[in-house]
């Protein structure tokens, strides 16, 4: 059944880099709605570049990008977000001199007011850990706490398709659960094509149904996951062989 | 030839040489070593008042219509070495309060402050550079020492000039090209690598503040023991931003291309417009220099940020543009940017 | 007794233009990230649009209300002609101080050549004075006092309470997640500019009418009071521009008062000097000094 669904998301021969040479090339694959694609490598591969070049703030270089079928390739970077499109960057995920509340409302900034107050609402009650929290000022949150209302961030606008990138970087292994397993995966259910980017592999492909291997800003390797859980064979792609 | 167009000759001659030492010492500072000195033009005054001071003798002897502090009649080139060891001591004080690691736009702020304050102290304390009226009645040094028509001596200070040109341009190349010279362009590009192989950056930005500091203390000695007098208005804090523009247009760190610079900005501009075709009020004249400057330090910006003669040694990326993390954001910022 | 209270009136009057001032400088500041040396020279410039009105028979107050709005077009027209662009050039921070001050120079000393190096004065009567627990003000200086208070409560309630204030400030610290959120960064930065030059314009008819006399080159010279309470206060911080503001303020007029006149506004740069090498954050900033400039 999933197989039938159109891909939400698609890469098409994507280059991308900051000006200079390209880092990432020749890049292609695609997320369906209601999937999770993770893109896993080593340290400088290009995974952030990747989702940069989605979000423009890399450069497309060459290729195409597809979201719902329509081309944004050239779609303006704050325009994005009408399209469908939310991003959890790596770093800098919050605004830290805003409060909670108004993180998340600008969060909805593309929404009209009482749709966005109504959104603060329903997405404190996917992240109940943010609602003792809106007062606060994001910059005195804890590592977690952070990452959560950063996500929550990015699903103010009811997004179709959901960029994370290493949203596990630094957290516990019980806040590492929650994330993948619980958060990520509503947000399958849901219907969003997520594309995750991480570090713990084994953990990412196990919520995931495709895997990308990339190395040295190529696609080394991409599988179902379900063909790959042996710890061994990952080991070896991500030496690139 | 006429004894006005000698005398204008020898004007032109002499602005020239004071501005290539003038902008050699803020290339050293700010186009080599990459501190925003935006006080330079204070360090000449310095040093032009020590060279008045210290060959004027006391204040009283002028028949006390002019007020400063001390004053020495002392022999010809000691008021000139004075000058330079008075810049190279402020720059020393001033390097001491503002060469740390700051924002570049915040240093340029201090000392732009630092040359606000230095007039404002110059104008109103009158007993210490005669305030306002400034210094004047400065005698060419070589009308005491030598005996020949007045004509003559003026050239002598031209071939004097001249010569200080040539000696410090010689200093110059030595250092700047030197592995002194390198490690202070290492320090502009980056000074966290340097502190990582050990080596102080704010000691290096100290000595090249220090040595910018001296001569530009002879570049003022030179300027007004040739035309006799120095006022505040001569050192308004946007004086400073015309050896910018001569750094700018010759090339950052390029000695040629600055002493190229030096000629074209500090004297061709205000050539060019006094021989406009057209008649204008003099405070147009000034107004329209200013603008020409300014004009010419964006379009070189714009259009060639390493200047007309760039700095050799290109391993480095263009001064002008960022470093390559922050260009990149920049630009891939702006590209995602909306349209319009 | 009579002697401090007066200075601190006159310390509130210059308090209260510096503000206005100096929050416009620091608004832009905090959300483009460009350290404009060029804002006195916008200054002087709608200073002179609104003494054109004001000869032409236009009363002071609504030349300083059509003076401002110009100031915002022109302070947008430059950021439109000559900073965004260079700073999507790719200019460096560097670069960047000597495009303001380039720009400066040129608009200050255009207006020189049509104004040319001679003084002016506003057609206005300051009005009768006001004793206020000994503080003399006349009605004009009253006036100032109520509009920068009016300007800054709008300052504050924009920024923190409005859709706009809340991107405005989410920009000034991370553009490109702004940018991800759905805010039109450029049209947002153009209103940071445009807010920046009518607090300029009425920073500046205010000045020119406290200091009865101007010219080409007051509003560049009043530039560095301008910073230093911006400085002072936190470069980028509203509410601390407005401390700084009347730190300098009474600082210098209590300086003025009693030690040397001359020598007030030195007072005002060696406090500068000192925040910027000590603590050049200033007191409030919650801006982080590595950010990269938006245009
Ligand atoms: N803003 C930038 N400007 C220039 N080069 C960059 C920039 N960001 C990253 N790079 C370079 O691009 C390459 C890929 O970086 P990227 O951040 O995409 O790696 P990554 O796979 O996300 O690594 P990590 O797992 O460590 O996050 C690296 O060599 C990096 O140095
Ligand atoms: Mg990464």
């Amino acid at each position: 059944m999933r197989s039938t669904s159109a891909p939400s998301l698609v890469l098409d021969r994507v280059s991308a880099g900051y000006g200079g040479a390209a880092v990432i090339e020749d890049v292609s694959f695609s997320v369906r709605s209601g999937e999770v694609a993770c893109v896993v490598g080593p340290n400088g591969a290009g995974k952030s570049t990747l989702l940069r070049a989605i979000t423009r703030d890399a450069v497309l270089i060459s290729g195409r990008i597809l979201l719902a079928g329509e081309d944004i390739s050239e779609t303006a970077g704050n325009d994005l977000v009408r399209r469908g499109l939310a991003w959890v960057p790596q770093l800098d995920d919050v605004f830290p001199i805003l409060t909670v509340r108004e993180n998340l409302e600008l969060g909805g900034y593309s929404l009209d007011r009482r749709r966005m107050r109504a959104r603060v609402e329903e997405v404190v009650a996917i992240f109940p850990l943010l609602s003792r929290l809106l007062g606060r000022v994001a910059g005195q949150l804890s590592g977690g706490e952070r990452k959560l209302l950063a996500i929550g961030r990015a699903l103010m606008p009811g997004p179709s398709a959901v960029l994370l990138d290493e949203p596990t970087a630094g957290l516990s292994p019980e806040m590492t659960q929650l994330v993948l397993n619980t958060h990520v995966e509503e947000l399958r259910q849901s219907g969003v094509a997520v594309l995750l980017v991480e570090q713990r592999a084994l953990e990412a492909i196990a919520v995931s149904s495709e895997v990308h291997v990339m190395v040295d800003g190529r696609l080394r390797v991409s599988k179902q996951a379900r063909l790959l859980t042996d710890g061994e064979e990952l080991a070896r792609l991500f030496l690139g062989e | 030839m006429s004894a006005a167009t000698q005398l204008y000759l020898a004007t032109v001659s002499v602005y020239i040489c004071v501005n290539v030492i003038a902008s050699w010492a803020l290339d050293i500072q700010f186009g080599v070593t990459g501190v925003l000195n935006f006080s330079f033009v204070v360090f000449q005054a310095a040093g032009a008042y020590t060279a008045a001071i210290l060959s004027l003798g006391p204040s009283s002897s002028s028949g006390g219509f002019q007020r400063y502090v001390g004053g020495w009649r002392l022999p010809f080139p000691v008021p000139i070495i004075g000058a330079m060891v008075v810049g190279a001591v402020l720059a020393g004080v001033v390097g001491l309060v503002s060469l740390r690691r700051l924002r570049s736009d915040y240093q340029a702020m201090v000392m732009l402050v630092v040359s606000v304050i230095a007039t404002i102290v110059a104008e109103s304390q009158t007993g210490l550079v005669n305030g306002v009226a400034g210094i004047s009645l400065v005698a060419n040094p070589m009308v005491s020492l030598i005996h020949a028509t007045r004509q003559t001596q003026i050239w002598i200070f031209v071939l004097f000039c001249v010569f200080c040109m040539a000696l410090v341009g010689v200093v110059m190349y030595a250092t700047v090209y030197s592995p002194f010279g390198r490690v202070l362009r290492a320090v502009r590009e980056n000074d966290r690598a340097i502190e990582a192989l050990g080596r102080n950056a704010n000691r290096h930005r100290m000595q090249a503040f220090v040595i910018g500091g001296a001569l530009a203390g002879l570049s003022g000695a030179l300027l007004v023991e040739f035309i006799g007098a120095w006022a505040p208005n001569g050192w308004f804090y946007p004086e400073t931003f015309v050896f910018f523009t001569a750094v700018i247009v010759g090339g950052r760190g390029s000695l040629t291309g600055v002493a190229v610079g030096a000629a074209l900005v500090g004297v061709g501009v205000q050539q060019a417009v006094e021989y406009l075709p057209i008649t204008l009020n003099p405070s147009v004249i000034a107004s329209l220099e200013w603008i020409i400057t300014g004009i010419l330090t964006l379009v070189f910006l714009w259009t060639r940020p390493q200047g007309l003669l760039p700095e050799r040694r290109r391993r480095f990326p263009t001064p002008w543009r960022s470093d390559a993390p922050e260009l990149a954001e920049r630009s891939a910022a702006t590209k995602g940017d909306e349209r319009g | 007794m009579g002697v401090l209270m007066s200075a601190i009136g006159f310390g509130i009057v210059t308090a209260s233009i510096l503000a206005v001032s100096s929050v416009g400088f620091t608004l832009q500041f905090s959300v483009t990230n460009v350290f404009n040396l060029s804002f006195g020279s916008v200054m002087t410039g709608t200073g002179f649009i609104a003494y054109a009105l004001n000869t032409s028979g236009v009363s002071i107050w609504a030349s300083m209300a059509i003076g401002a709005l110009c100031g915002g077009v022109i302070s947008v027209a430059l950021n439109w002609l000559i900073f965004g662009r260079f700073i999507r050039h790719g200019i460096s921070r560097f670069g960047m101080v000597i495009v303001t001050i380039a720009t400066g120079l040129i608009c200050d000393n255009t207006i020189q050549a049509f104004v040319g190096p001679t003084f002016y004065a506003y057609n206005a009567q300051p009005g009768k004075a006001f004793n206020l627990a000994g503080m003399l003000l006349t009605g004009q200086e009253l006036i100032i006092i109520v509009i920068a208070a009016v300007m800054m409560t709008a300052t504050h309630v924009g920024l923190k309470s409005t859709r706009l204030g809340a991107a405005m400030r989410g920009l000034s610290v991370n553009a490109s997640l702004a940018r991800a959120c759905g805010v039109p960064t450029r049209r947002v930065v153009a209103v940071a500019w445009f807010a920046s030059g009518v607090m300029a314009g009425i920073g500046s008819v205010a000045l020119f009418l406290d200091t009865s006399t101007f010219a080409a080159t007051t509003g560049s010279q009043f530039l560095i009071m301008v910073i230093a309470a911006a400085v002072l206060g936190g470069v980028g911080s509203a509410e601390g521009a407005v401390v700084g503001a009347l730190v300098v303020g009474l600082a210098t007029e209590i300086t003025a008062a009693y030690w040397n006149p001359e020598l007030k506004d030195v007072v005002a740069f060696v406090v500068l000097i000192l925040v910027l090498l000590v603590r050049p954050q200033g007191m409030f900033s919650q801006l982080s000094s590595e950010r990269t400039a938006v245009g």
